[in-house]
């Protein structure tokens, strides 16, 4: 288990470098740069171009790679041209937002996906399990983005339930209880709008398995004993069926880093994904290069996660 | 077995086609020809609620129907909280300094809590009104026969924040701190190099800056070498910072630190008293402001998407907002519980020809007679054969129209509306077209270029917003009727970014693109210099003339002082660019800002004296929009 686990952290170091070197080629690469929107004639380009060469822009792409990486080794992401401070700083004023959007639809997810998980593969191919199959097809053809901005427009401005943008409420000292649940207040919304659209993968993947396991022959054997319907389903059934959903974990951080990127735009909440997003289209090469990297990172480090669960579970998977 | 296999797979097999086709059907469909605005005869009235009686019969709408004050309806309240909506897809930099910001986000968010030494009247000269006045007085010697020096008082009762008189050392520190050789921000320029010693001071050959004298704690001079009317619409660095602040901390390092990002200090109405970065400000009342305590007791400003800013205002989650999406004002003019305000844009759109290209060596712009575009003419028919006004109404709804010179009407004193422009005339560009030799050779209903060569114009125009592509295929489709051959280059719009490299923000010009249809803001000073001078990176036409530089230069000369002289200058210049037509104006627009119906004492005025201090409210709660 160990050695395994070492050998895919070693496997990351190579992923990890063609990853940086893919994003930073790639986001040179887009026309313009962090100046060019400063076109204005009240600022003399002659200072634009003193700017450009200072920021090291001209120099040649490999220079400007192994500088890069050369800081990053050290810790140090770069400054961000447009916000004008660190990278490594800005990150973590936008990182804990995001994290605590992930945990929040993380934990939506499961509550909602496990009860009708369930309830769908235990009692399959009745109305209940084709109710909750018909909802998770329905989840799956929904576009996230285009659910997001219905359930903004219902509940954040039709019936003002929710608050319709921001991480906080303004003016609340940080610290006390209501700034606390505030800022849950704000999460909500958008959490949920994404757990109720990306939970259908892990239902499916629960009745099937649910369906799968209760034809096995050791669930007949724990009948033949005559243990009740409950305790057949609570121990022997919904134990087996919940590991590959625990393995599932780590794929699902990947997926919710996808998500992070519509629902932070479109909730205007002030994390990772919309800071990717503006980063992107005002040509903040530091910002676009450090983000997409921790993505990268977290993306791998979930598949990784994934992987060292189910061999844990299952020791017949072990990579050699 | 075999059968409902084969059956399956037909069955995915025409899925599969199926899906192909709803493909296609959307790309045929796209690319149908636009229709054309002034042939559509729509009659919006009849869709209209007729309850309504605020929207006009025909759904158009005109600049001069907005008032530029608030009307103050009921009595105000004392203290009160009023909300405003900074409108940006984007969070705030949060570089809350005016030496060092750079977005328009953030200058938003410092105009509340730091203001301007000088105010400015209505042609944006700098007043005696401010927190400081100033005298001038020539300054002659042998070296520099024209300059001229300023002599800056500042009131007595203009405190800081946090106590300190703002002194006359404040101010020359800012030109301390963008002078200085570490400065990072993007100020540092000509109205800078002007002072003299500055230069020198740049690059580091000197500790101080020779031409900036502090004379007491409260007065101070500074001496430029040219004396022109720019300095007065601008040119002068009218802000301060606190030196007691900054004086400790290292210029290179000033945009990162606190002072600038979570505890700035100004002398304005308001103080900053919370900051959550990138999306909301917390501004309390600054009872100690120099023109009066404010009215209110607080602000607080957030960020609110463009997409969403329509319910922001109709639930009066925020009272007013610093800019309003035009396009959607259209739907929304009937929102009860908000009085709109509207002025003219310090902005034109144009369509421009390129003349020449960028010489990076000679910094300086070179014609190139060989252009595609070169002759006027072409230049002149392809003006007349665009409907502006048309375009204005049929997808602005009247908040935009036709353009007419270079100087745009909130510069009152200089914009000339008796010069005659091209207008609308298909006959017109046909007629030119033909005398200048454009004729069609072949007979394919497509003009040939003089020697009967084939003629296609390639045009660059800029995505964004929905009209973007239909005015574009107008334009195009306008063009086509002369005769005309004019195609999109690389058969699409090219994204803001990759339309300004190609036009040539760096000097690198595509030598492919003949036309483009780009906007410039203006700025509050009207010398036209920055964007039309020979030795202008901006000069994106690449146009230059000997009377077209001598004009520009004149126009910012010592006799310039004389308003009636340089009107009469840039009249001429007006004329110059109506005859030559590097570039053609196309449309000028509408600023539009809703105000929710308790708030008091607004203005968008461009000469307003009304102070944020003076804005107040009528109740509590905003007003709520009712169906």
């Amino acid at each position: 288990m160990w050695k395994f686990s070492l050998r895919r952290i070693l496997i990351m170091i190579p992923q990890l470098f063609f990853l940086s070197l893919l994003i930073f080629v790639l986001a040179k690469m887009m026309p313009g740069d962090a100046l060019s929107g400063q076109i204005d004639p009240n600022i003399d380009p002659a200072r634009i171009e003193e700017l450009r060469i200072q920021m090291g822009w001209y120099d040649p792409w490999h220079q400007q790679y192994a500088a890069w990486v050369g800081n990053l080794l050290q810790g140090d992401l770069g400054d961000s041209f447009r916000f004008k401070m660190p990278v490594t700083e800005l990150i973590g004023q936008r990182i804990a937002n995001s994290f605590w959007l992930s945990v929040a639809t993380l934990i939506f997810t499961y509550l909602i996906a496990i009860p009708l998980g369930i309830t769908s593969g235990r009692f399959n191919d009745t109305w209940k399990d084709q109710l909750i199959t018909g909802y998770s097809y329905l989840g799956f053809a929904t576009p996230l983005f285009i659910f997001a901005l219905v359930m903004l427009w219902l509940f954040g401005f039709q019936l003002q339930w929710f608050p319709s943008s921001g991480s906080i409420e303004p003016g609340l000292e940080p610290g006390t209880f209501e700034y606390f649940m505030s800022k849950f207040y704000h999460l909500l919304l958008p959490a949920l709008s994404m757990a109720l659209i990306t939970t259908f993968s892990t239902i499916q993947y629960l009745r099937n398995d649910i369906v799968d396991t209760k034809q096995k022959e050791f669930i007949l054997t724990a009948r033949a004993k005559g243990a009740s319907e409950s305790r057949v389903y609570n121990k022997h059934i919904l134990r087996n069926s919940l590991l590959p959903i625990a393995a599932f974990l780590g794929f699902e951080i990947t997926g919710l880093i996808g998500g992070s990127i519509f629902i932070e735009t479109i909730f205007s909440y002030p994390g990772m994904g919309q800071l990717l997003i503006e980063s992107i289209s005002l040509r903040d090469y530091s910002v676009v290069t450090a983000t997409t990297l921790l993505f990268g990172m977290a993306s791998i480090l979930g598949a990784l996660l994934s992987d060292i669960i189910l061999s844990i579970i299952d020791p017949r998977i072990r990579i050699k | 077995m075999s059968k409902t296999n084969l059956t399956k797979w037909l069955f995915a097999l025409m899925l599969a086609m199926l899906l192909v086709l709803a493909a296609c059907g959307d790309d045929t469909s796209s690319e149908e020809p636009e229709k054309d605005p002034e042939t559509t005869e729509e009659d919006p009235a009849g869709e209209e609620d007729p309850e309504d009686a605020e929207e006009p019969e025909d759904g158009l709408y005109s600049i001069d129907d907005f008032a530029t004050t608030k009307t103050n309806e009921g009595t105000a309240i004392e203290g009160g909280t009023l909300n405003f909506g900074l409108v940006s897809d984007t969070v705030f930099e949060g570089t809350l300094n005016y030496n060092f910001y750079s977005g328009a986000p953030d200058a938003e968010v410092i105009a509340w809590f730091d203001e301007s030494m000088l105010y400015t009247d209505g042609n944006f000269t700098f007043t005696n009104e401010g927190p400081a006045t100033f005298e001038t007085e020539p300054y002659e010697t042998d070296e520099y026969p024209n300059g001229v020096t300023f002599t800056f008082t500042i009131r007595d009762n203009v405190n800081w924040h946090d106590g300190e008189p703002v002194k006359a050392e404040d101010w020359a520190f800012s030109y301390e701190v963008i002078g200085h050789p570490d400065y990072p921000g993007v100020r540092f320029g000509p109205d800078f190099t002007n002072i003299i010693g500055m230069e020198e001071y740049n690059a580091g050959e000197a500790d101080s800056i020779s031409g900036i004298e502090i004379v007491d704690e409260k007065t101070l001079k500074i001496t430029y070498k040219e004396s022109q009317p720019s300095l007065l619409t601008g040119g002068v660095w009218s802000y301060a910072m606190p030196k007691h602040i900054f004086k400790d901390i290292p210029v290179a390092e000033m945009q990162e630190s606190d002072a600038v990002r979570k505890n700035p200090v100004g002398m304005g109405p308001f103080k900053v008293k919370q900051i959550t970065p990138g999306e909301s400000v917390v501004y309390e009342k600054n009872a100690d402001y120099w023109r009066g305590e404010p009215n209110l007791d607080q602000v607080v400003l957030k960020v609110v998407s463009p997409a969403t800013v329509v319910q922001a205002l109709e639930t009066g989650e925020v009272d007013m907002v610093d800019g309003f999406p035009v396009d959607q004002f259209v739907d929304n003019a009937d929102m009860s519980n908000v009085e709109w305000l509207g002025v003219t844009d310090l902005a034109y759109t144009y369509i421009g020809f390129k003349l020449g290209h960028w010489d990076a060596e000679a910094k300086k712009v070179v014609m190139d007679p060989e252009k595609k575009m070169a002759d006027v003419n072409l230049r002149r028919a392809m003006w007349y054969a665009v409907d502006n006004n048309a375009v204005g109404e049929q997808f602005y709804n009247g908040l935009r129209w036709n353009a007419t010179t270079l100087i745009i009407p909130p510069f009152g004193d200089y914009h000339d509306p008796t010069i005659e422009t091209p207008t609308f005339n298909p006959d017109e560009a046909n007629k030119i077209l033909d005398e200048a030799g454009y004729k069609d050779v072949d007979g394919d209903g497509i003009r040939e270029d003089k020697d009967g060569e084939e003629l296609v114009i390639n045009f660059a125009s800029m995505s964004g917003g929905d009209v973007a592509e239909p005015l574009a295929r107008y334009y195009i489709q306008s063009w086509e009727n002369v005769g005309l051959k004019v195609e999109l280059i690389d058969g699409r719009l090219l994204e803001f970014n990759a339309f300004y490299d190609r036009v040539g923000q760096a000097g690198e010009d595509d030598p492919n693109i003949d036309i483009y249809q780009g906007a410039w803001g203006t700025g509050t000073d009207v010398n036209p210099y920055g964007l039309y001078g020979p030795d202008q990176m901006f000069n994106f036409p690449r146009y230059e003339s000997e009377k077209n530089t001598e004009l520009l230069v004149e126009g910012n000369s010592l006799d310039a002082f004389d308003v009636e002289y340089r009107q009469g200058i840039y009249k001429e210049w007006q004329q110059l660019m109506v005859d030559d037509i590097p570039v053609f104006p196309t449309l000028y627009r509408a600023v539009l800002i809703p105000v929710n119906n308790r708030v008091h004492n607004y203005s968008i005025d461009y000469g307003s004296t009304m102070g944020r201090h003076e804005l107040a409210v009528t109740q509590e709660e905003a007003i709520k929009h009712e169906d």
